[in-house]
């Protein structure tokens, strides 16, 4: 231990805040967002619970609970890891993946309104999906498929953005380009396959998290966990972003070397969940903004909050589709139907006279 | 007593949302005058205005126009008779100035109907009158600031009204051309004896114009008649809250403003003793146009440098080449001995910092937050707010007046208080070396005095070295120790401003006449502007300011 | 400084000078006009099955019903061809407008929500109303696309900033994700309908209803007559909102109207054809390189050439994939859209 550790010091300096130093260390805390935090991971746990027990077979929670750790009925285990703690983990990481993704492009483009799926990333990876679906290949490889042409496209559109440096207007504009191109190569496939075939990836494009496995789980988490480390370090220059080019580059932030890493960040994010889940739309949009308007602007610890957010709104939309309604609907419609009105609503409230 | 007034303002109230900009406000325009309404930012000038020619509806009292309401005439009736230039008038990239300004015939033509010969006739008038019928068949994005706003003005001229009102109609345009403009303004009203109401920044270029002045502050009119009746240091001190000199220009029977800041200028020019940057033989393009062409000076350490010159002649680039912004295409700056290209980013950024001209607004950012952004290049991710950091926060909140604002969140700012906090963010940096990228635009007469007290007072107390671009000439002389003078893309001169500036660099550098004679309070040079010399360079190597 | 000339000096423009513009512009025009002939009559001259050019002349001037070719002529070239002319003008004229309108190079007809619109009403009508032939469901499509389109503009009009172009495109983006995934909903829920409308989403104007296009022109055509006739008061609106309204011209009005006149046509022409994108962007912006910023040329440009481009888009997507067609909604998609990355990298920076 140093020799004077110096007190955790409660300033009077900004509310809300707790301001950590020792000797390696000083960092400022968001009293308020580590709160809500801490609020949000209980209120996560507790749905996941409550999913894990909605669905055709009864079982009590600590059934469940115990099932889920191998002890019990075997058929209860089997319905539990098999079936239901691997579609709410895969809907928690999906959701907290897309929210993280949206955060990071909206600063990166300093537009609240933009996210991965309006500038192209859903779309390489649809066309990618119906493609493989398609050609009749292998379910098991579909996932590769759609990451690596989700990654193909982000790639195109990172070098057709460059024109000596990326700049956000154009990156939106150059991404709604390709995302079009690519629906109608979706299109394309789709309408001139026999509509029976063409049923699989018909549902592809909805986006759902029906029939996750382990597998996916496997490959989620790890890019889960990097990314939330990645975006929390990167948010740090990412405020600077939001004053501009050249106050960033005034600031000593290396500019184009910051947009690249943090649209590889967000880019992997989002093409890992939707190649998981398929193209879900609206988490990536919304959730960044509802955080935001509860605990302020964009910090690390705000970040954590969005990927919390999340992981709640696709596992609650999710628990919707499956259980709520008289049929049960792919969770992507739901984000849809949910989201839409949602995002209207902003729109009414924001003024923007630019 | 006023004569005639076609148009007037009866007790009119204005606002937007809750908000009253404008109060119960009575105002009759002189018919055959040019009248100018002046006051600070956010007096409700503009807001004024664009109600006497209905673009905004009153929420009590009325504009009267020609003994009646305004709103009682069809909307083309009331074009036939006001003429406006707005502030923000933009055309699309390709209109050519004879196409602009036949497009002010529009209240003179009705649906479907080619344009006569009565059309053709009244554009030809006013492209003769603005002197643009050289420049008829050019686009207007092609042309220079200036040219361009007298094609604007020849749109409304078009118009043929009787009353014609310009909202700062000389905004962004360097010294001369300010000067045509009101040359121009000033030929309407004498051959064509047109009434022109305008909306003016500059109190001396309004003194200089105006047969009369109408000062507001608040929303509310606190004086109006001739300059030289109205205008007294009592008057300025008390619309803009600026201390201010009112002297009688010599060769010109009209006072002059000059405001006075807490700080005096330092009269002893003080020996340079070191260069803070060392600029050899600097080239710097955009795309394939130079900019640059090989600029060789030094800036001396621990003063306030100013870099003077028309529009377009480089002055921002090289300010941003100083700060790495701009790669240079051939030779070097060096800071303090080293070359400003080579090393960190974030080891260039702890020795200086940079304020640009018109940064982004983060939203949701309190002024606090926007300050400690300033301490980016001392921190890292383990240690992000150490005591120095808090420390500098502080300071630099205190050294700018923030720290009752310091909750507020940025977009409720107004303007003064807005480039205070970037200031402020600027100073958090604590480099030894700051840039400055006209810190004065956008503000009044008192803000930016403010402003400049501040920069000066930052340079005197911590030996800070500045370096800034100036558009006012006055002020650049007044609060830099150094002066650099250039004129496309090339160092004309450089020196003390007593040095710098004289009458016979202003005629060959930004081609105005003018008398240069010095500050009685304190020696400096003090340019009074009489008029361009040169007045009409249709030549295209000017036009690149867009 | 002497700003006054004596009139003596003033040079005046000569009659050749004064003219020369219009006439050459003028002339573009007419060349448009012979090019879209030329370009129709190899529209319906070319195919998976071939047709000898006697047999187009006899088929279109001397109908001998007997004759298959002729025949094919009359009933599938003929009506494709008189459809992709109506409805490439008309998308056009819709975009140059909507440029106009909303002073934004980027805005197409499209943002407003029409097509998706149209395609949930006609899943709705053909879903719950089992009305399964085209001329049945097909007028729903038009008041399904008219009824989102108004959506969307009172929704961009609503709330405290006042329509603004970005909030026009934003509530358009999102309606359309709304409506779509309503859309898809219904197509998961019954395989049937997906098989029916299938082509229709793809935005074809091959075996369409040539008695649908005609019940419809008059909603697709006498609008684009109308915009043509509103040049004068888009350059008006071009110069900003204040200059507009100083200049005497009534721009919330104007706007309403020249909205409304692009819903009516895009409506339509999505109604006959199913979405067909980027036409409305692209070719005003082509349009423009060549004739200018003037709308008065612009508009009839953008109307010719529109037809032009969508006749050639579907020539193409009749030929590469012999004895198969690419829908012409696709063709222009992936036209489209390499133009629109081509002019985001175009604009400067500082743009």
């Amino acid at each position: 231990m140093s020799s004077q550790p110096s007190p955790i010091k409660l300033t009077s300096q900004k509310p809300g805040h707790i301001v950590f130093r020792r000797r390696y260390v000083a960092w400022r805390i968001n009293f308020r967002v580590l709160l809500f935090a801490i609020l949000g991971a209980t209120v996560l746990v507790l749905l996941a619970l409550w999913a894990m027990l909605l669905g055709t077979a009864n079982i009590s929670v600590v059934e469940a609970v115990r099932a889920s750790f191998g002890k019990g009925d075997p058929d209860t285990i089997f319905v539990m890891q098999q079936l239901r703690v691997p579609r709410v983990l895969c809907a928690i990481l999906v959701g907290g993946c897309l929210a993280m993704s949206g955060a990071v492009f909206q600063g990166l483009v300093r537009n609240p309104l933009v996210s991965p799926d309006i500038i192209g990333i859903d779309a390489g990876a649809t066309a990618a999906a119906v493609f493989w679906i398609l050609g009749g290949q292998s379910f098991i490889s579909l996932p590769v498929a759609a990451f690596l042409g989700a990654m193909a496209t982000a790639v195109a559109i990172y070098f057709l953005s460059w024109k000596g440096g990326i700049s956000p207007d154009r990156l939106i504009l150059v991404g709604i380009g390709v995302a079009a191109a690519l629906a109608a190569v979706t299109t394309f496939l789709l309408i001139r396959t026999p509509p029976r075939e063409a049923r699989p990836a018909q549902v592809w494009t909805i986006g759902s998290i029906y029939g996750s496995n382990w597998g996916d789980i496997q490959w989620l988490a790890p890019v889960f966990f990097m990314g939330l480390l990645g975006s929390v370090i990167l948010m740090w220059p990412l405020r600077l972003l939001q004053l501009g080019d050249d106050l960033t580059r005034g600031l000593g932030v290396p500019l184009e070397r910051t947009r690249l890493l943090l649209i590889v960040v967000g880019c992997l994010l989002a093409a890992t969940a939707v190649a998981v889940a398929g193209p879900i739309g609206f988490v990536a949009l919304m959730t960044p903004h509802i955080v935001k308007m509860l605990a302020g602007p964009l910090s690390g610890s705000v970040m954590v909050l969005i990927a919390v957010a999340g992981g709640i709104f696709l596992l609650g939309a999710d628990m919707i589709a499956q259980h709520a309604l008289p049929v049960s609907l792919p969770v992507g419609l739901l984000t849809a139907a949910v989201g839409g009105p949602y995002f209207l609503f902003l729109l009414y409230r924001t003024n923007d006279r630019s | 007593m006023v004569a005639t007034a076609r148009l007037a303002a009866d007790s009119v109230t204005l606002g937007y949302d809750e908000q009253t900009i404008v109060s119960d406000v009575s105002l009759a325009i002189p018919d055959g005058k040019i009248t100018t309404i002046i006051g600070p930012n956010g007096c409700g000038k503009s807001t004024l205005l664009r109600s006497l020619v209905r673009l905004k509806a009153p929420d009590s009292g009325t504009v009267i126009l020609d003994g009646q309401a305004i709103q009682h005439f069809p909307t083309k009736e009331v074009a036939k008779r006001l003429g406006l230039l707005a502030q923000q008038a933009t055309a699309p990239g390709g209109v050519t100035v004879e196409d602009l300004v036949m497009r002010g015939r529009f209240p003179h033509q009705s649906f479907l109907q080619p344009p006569n010969q009565q059309d053709r006739d009244a554009v030809d008038r006013a492209l003769d009158l603005t002197n643009m019928t050289g420049l008829r068949t050019r686009p207007v994005d092609q042309l220079s600031g200036g040219q361009r706003q007298r094609a604007w003005i020849a749109m409304v001229l078009a118009q043929e009204t009787p009353i014609l009102l310009l909202d700062e109609p000389t905004t962004y345009l360097d010294i001369a051309h300010q000067l045509q403009i009101v040359e121009l303004v000033r030929h309407l009203n004498e051959t064509d004896g047109r009434t022109i109401v305008l909306v003016l920044h500059d109190i001396n270029e309004a003194i200089r114009i105006s047969h009369n002045i109408v000062a507001m502050k608040d929303g509310q009119i606190l004086a109006q008649g001739s300059p030289a009746s109205i205008i007294t240091s009592e008057l300025i001190g008390e619309i803009y809250g600026a201390e201010c000199d009112v002297l009688l220009a010599p060769g010109q029977d009209k006072p002059f403003c000059i405001p006075r800041g807490r700080h005096a200028a330092s009269p002893e020019s003080r020996e340079a003793a070191a260069a803070v940057f060392e600029v050899d033989g600097l080239r710097t393009s955009y795309g394939k146009i130079n900019v640059l062409h090989g600029l060789t000076c030094d800036m001396p350490a621990g003063a306030i440098t100013g870099i003077v010159g028309p529009n377009a002649c480089g002055k921002s680039t090289l300010l941003r080449s100083c700060g790495r912004l701009l790669r240079p295409t051939e030779g070097q700056v060096r800071l303090a001995g080293r070359d400003v290209n080579r090393g960190k980013h974030k080891e260039l950024s702890r020795n200086l910092s940079l304020m640009a001209q018109s940064p982004t607004m983060p939203s949701g950012f309190q002024v606090e937050d926007l300050v400690s952004l300033g301490r980016a290049p001392h921190q890292g991710f383990f240690r992000q707010w150490r005591e120095e950091d808090e420390e500098a926060v502080e300071t630099a909140l205190n050294h700018c007046n923030l720290c009752e604002l310091r909750r507020r969140s940025i977009e409720t700012l107004s303007g003064g208080q807005r480039q205070r906090a970037w200031f402020g963010m600027t100073l958090a940096q604590d480099t030894p070396v700051l840039l400055l990228d006209e810190p004065t635009t956008f503000l009044d007469l008192a803000a930016q005095i403010e402003m400049l007290d501040l920069v000066r007072e930052m340079n005197q107390a911590q030996q800070r070295s500045v370096v800034m671009v100036l558009h006012d000439l006055n002020l650049a002389a007044r609060y830099c120790d150094y002066l650099i003078v250039m004129k496309d893309g090339q160092i004309v001169t450089s020196g003390t401003p007593r040095a710098v500036v004289t009458e016979e660099m202003l005629a060959d550098v930004f081609g105005i006449e003018a008398t240069v004679m010095p500050d009685p309070a304190n020696g400096m040079p003090l340019v009074i502007p009489h008029q361009a010399i040169e007045e009409m360079h249709a030549s295209a190597h000017d036009s690149n300011n867009g | 400084m002497s700003i006054s000339i004596s009139p003596s000096e003033i040079p005046r423009l000569s009659i050749r000078e004064r003219w020369l513009p219009h006439i050459s512009r003028g002339a573009g025009l007419v060349i448009g006009a012979g090019l879209l002939l030329v370009v129709a009559l190899i529209s319906i001259r070319l195919g998976t099955h071939g047709i000898s050019t006697s047999d187009v002349w006899n088929g279109l001037f001397h109908y001998d019903p007997t004759s298959y070719n002729q025949t094919l002529v009359r009933t599938m070239r003929l009506p494709r061809t008189v459809i992709a002319v109506g409805i490439g003008c008309s998308m056009a004229v819709a975009g140059a407008v909507m440029q106009g309108v909303t002073r934004n190079p980027l805005a197409d007809p499209s943002i407003i929500g029409v097509s998706s619109g149209s395609s949930f009403a006609i899943v709705v009508v053909v879903y719950y109303g089992h009305r399964t032939s085209a001329a049945e469901y097909l007028p729903f499509a038009f008041l399904g696309g008219v009824l989102a389109a108004f959506t969307v503009m009172a929704i961009g009009a609503a709330g405290k900033g006042g329509m603004s172009p970005v909030r026009l495109a934003l509530a358009g983006i999102v309606i359309s994700a709304l409506l779509s995934s309503w859309t898809s909903a219904l197509l998961l829920l019954d395989q049937s309908t997906y098989e029916l409308v299938r082509y229709w989403f793809a935005g074809s104007v091959a075996y369409r209803d040539i008695n649908l296009f005609w019940q419809l022109s008059p909603i697709l055509l006498v609008p684009a007559v109308l915009c043509l006739a509103m040049g004068h008061h888009l350059n008006i609106l071009g110069m900003g909102e204040e200059m507009a309204q100083s200049l005497g011209m009534r721009t919330g009005r104007l706007r309403l109207f020249a909205t409304s006149l692009v819903v009516l046509m895009t409506a339509a022409a999505v109604a006959i054809a199913g979405p067909i994108s980027y036409i409305g962007l692209a070719i005003p912006h082509m349009v423009r390189s060549v004739v200018g910023p003037d709308y008065r040329w612009v508009l009839p440009y953008s109307m010719i050439y529109g037809a032009i481009f969508l006749l050639l888009s579907d020539i193409l997507g009749r030929i590469v994939m012999r004895p198969g067609e690419i829908e012409v909604g696709i063709v222009t998609a992936l036209f489209g859209a390499p133009f629109l990355i081509y002019l985001a990298r175009k604009r400067s920076l500082a743009g």
